[in-house]
């Protein structure tokens, strides 16, 4: 997928895009950020605690990645989002599309929907590292959690923005139930499907973090949580742009072109 | 031979979205549509013409009365009606021939059924080339032109149409009347055709029933007396019969507006 035709164009579409004033300035933002931060670094009486040079935390990274624990923090932490992610959205997809569907389902569940949305991934972890202990299945089970909700409420929302007009026109064509869900609903909630995953990965991508710092698993949020345990800031510095930056990578070449494609395809959008 | 369509002292009440208060919309309607006839319906808005074309596409339940289609009384949607809405209401996420062939891949017809109606329903709407498209790359008339055939690709007994006209721009409309008058002749289908437009329902009409304001009751029928053949805008903005028939489909609906006002 990340090597399709649609993703070579918008890479070259990207490159392009640096040639223009656009790219210039977002150059300029980054020369001027990382200026203020070698002279803030300088003026430190000890950069290499409170805040290193971005020369420092590049030689970090060339350290970590040389000795192989950066590529292995980075698998880990991909692979829970993709497995957490996958199991919350197969769970949520499903369940959003139920409660949009029959309004008496939706009646029954949606307070108690509303109540557990309120209650963040991070207030459950407490009560799921008793019951599973610091292990990778209690990560899972918070990214799960994490990503169930955003997904349900915008599949749910999806189904019942469909235009009424849409259903009638396919009981007229004499649809039945089961045809309607099938050749509107379903269709007619892809691009809320799309949003949502979209929305869904970003949630579940802040818990694994957060949950590698908590259940002290390996990955990118357990390394920036250790370093700052042994006084490597600039690892911590070093963890914190990865998170970053993998996210504009992921959100970039593959939610987003998925998420607009759904949309554009079936100009359901007015642009 | 009896009428395709009948309708005998239908009333309907419905209960306001809002105030909750019951709003008489329909009184003693009784009216016949023999087959192959294209009748007009038309009033002042809030006669309850849409509230009738929903009742005969049976998304709107009624109680008092009845209304048949071949001696079958109408309870629920059924493909024998179908229906061309006011908004082309075709699948965004359908192509032009999926849209169109949708009514016989519902019922289950077999592909190549499917593929040889929608070709000829294609040809016969002028959207040849067009197949593969997707509604929101089609012109406001080219969707309402695939909206009715995707209607007729279904072969219902009767066809209702709703004000299908009223959201293209002028010049497409007279087209779209022009085409569905050569369509009339080409299929032969009933057709119930609404609208506020007096020279629509003048122009497509074999008889124009007109509505007085709510509630709404069959307050005359206007015949117009037109061979179909006939029926082109440049020869209809000049023929006697049409015009006439026009005024006094008018002067009727003007009554009506007026008493509308007063009240």
């Amino acid at each position: 997928m990340l090597l399709s035709r649609n993703n070579l164009n918008r890479f070259l579409a990207f490159w392009r895009h640096f040639s223009g004033a656009n790219a210039i300035h977002l150059v300029l933002v980054i020369f001027g950020i990382l200026l203020v931060w070698t002279l803030i670094s300088h003026a430190l009486e000890n950069p290499d605690r409170y805040l290193p040079s971005p020369i420092a935390v590049a030689l970090s990274s060339f350290d970590m990645v040389y000795e192989g624990l950066l590529p292995s923090y980075f698998g880990d932490t991909i692979g829970r989002l993709i497995v957490g992610s996958i199991f919350g959205l197969a769970l949520g997809i499903p369940f959003g599309l139920i409660l949009g569907i029959n309004r008496t389902v939706a009646d029954m569940f949606y307070p108690m929907m509303n109540f557990f949305q309120s209650i963040s991934g991070i207030a459950i972890f407490p009560i799921v590292v008793v019951w599973f202990g610091n292990s990778d299945k209690t990560i899972f089970i918070v990214i799960l959690y994490t990503s169930f909700f955003p997904i349900a409420f915008t599949v749910l929302s999806g189904v019942r923005e469909i235009p009424m007009k849409y259903i009638h026109a396919v009981r007229t064509l004499g649809g039945s139930r089961f045809q309607i869900i099938r050749d509107v609903l379903l269709p007619g909630s892809l691009p809320h499907i799309a949003t949502g995953s979209r929305l869904s990965i970003g949630f579940a991508w802040r818990a694994v973090i957060a949950g590698e710092m908590l259940a002290g698993r390996e990955g990118l949020g357990w390394m920036i949580f250790t370093a700052q345990d042994v006084d490597r800031t600039s690892e911590v510095i070093l963890g914190m742009l990865l998170i970053g930056l993998s996210w504009i990578i992921l959100d970039h070449y593959l939610l987003r072109p998925f998420e607009a494609d759904t949309i554009e395809r079936w100009g359901l959008v007015q642009r | 031979m009896p009428a395709k369509l009948v309708i005998q002292d239908l009333t309907h009440h419905y209960p306001d979205e809002y105030t909750g208060e019951s709003v008489h919309a329909l009184e003693k309607i009784n009216l016949k549509v023999e087959e192959g006839e294209l009748v007009t319906v038309v009033g002042p808005s809030g006669c309850g013409k849409s509230t009738l074309l929903n009742i005969l596409a049976g998304l709107l339940p009624y109680r008092e009365g009845l209304v048949t289609v071949d001696g079958v009384k109408i309870e629920g949607p059924g493909s024998d009606r179908g229906v061309v809405f006011q908004e082309h209401a075709i699948l965004p996420w359908r192509s032009v021939s999926k849209n169109i062939g949708h009514g016989l891949e519902l019922r289950g017809a077999p592909v190549e059924e499917r593929k040889q109606k929608v070709a000829a329903f294609i040809k016969l709407v002028g959207l040849e080339g067009f197949e593969d498209k997707y509604p929101h790359e089609l012109s406001g008339g080219m969707k309402q032109r695939c909206a009715v055939a995707r209607t007729l690709c279904a072969d219902p007994v009767v066809m209702l149409m709703d004000e299908p006209f009223a959201a293209v721009d002028a010049q497409t409309r007279i087209t779209l009347q022009e085409e569905l008058n050569r369509i009339a002749i080409a299929t032969k289908k009933t057709i119930i055709f609404i609208t506020h437009a007096v020279d629509e329902a003048a122009f497509l009409g074999d008889r124009c029933f007109v509505f007085s304001a709510r509630p709404g009751r069959l307050k005359a029928i206007v015949d117009i007396n037109i061979a179909r053949e006939k029926r082109i805008w440049s020869e209809m903005n000049v023929d006697k019969e049409f015009l006439s028939s026009r005024d006094e489909i008018l002067r009727l609906v003007r009554e009506e507006v007026n008493v509308a006002i007063e009240e």
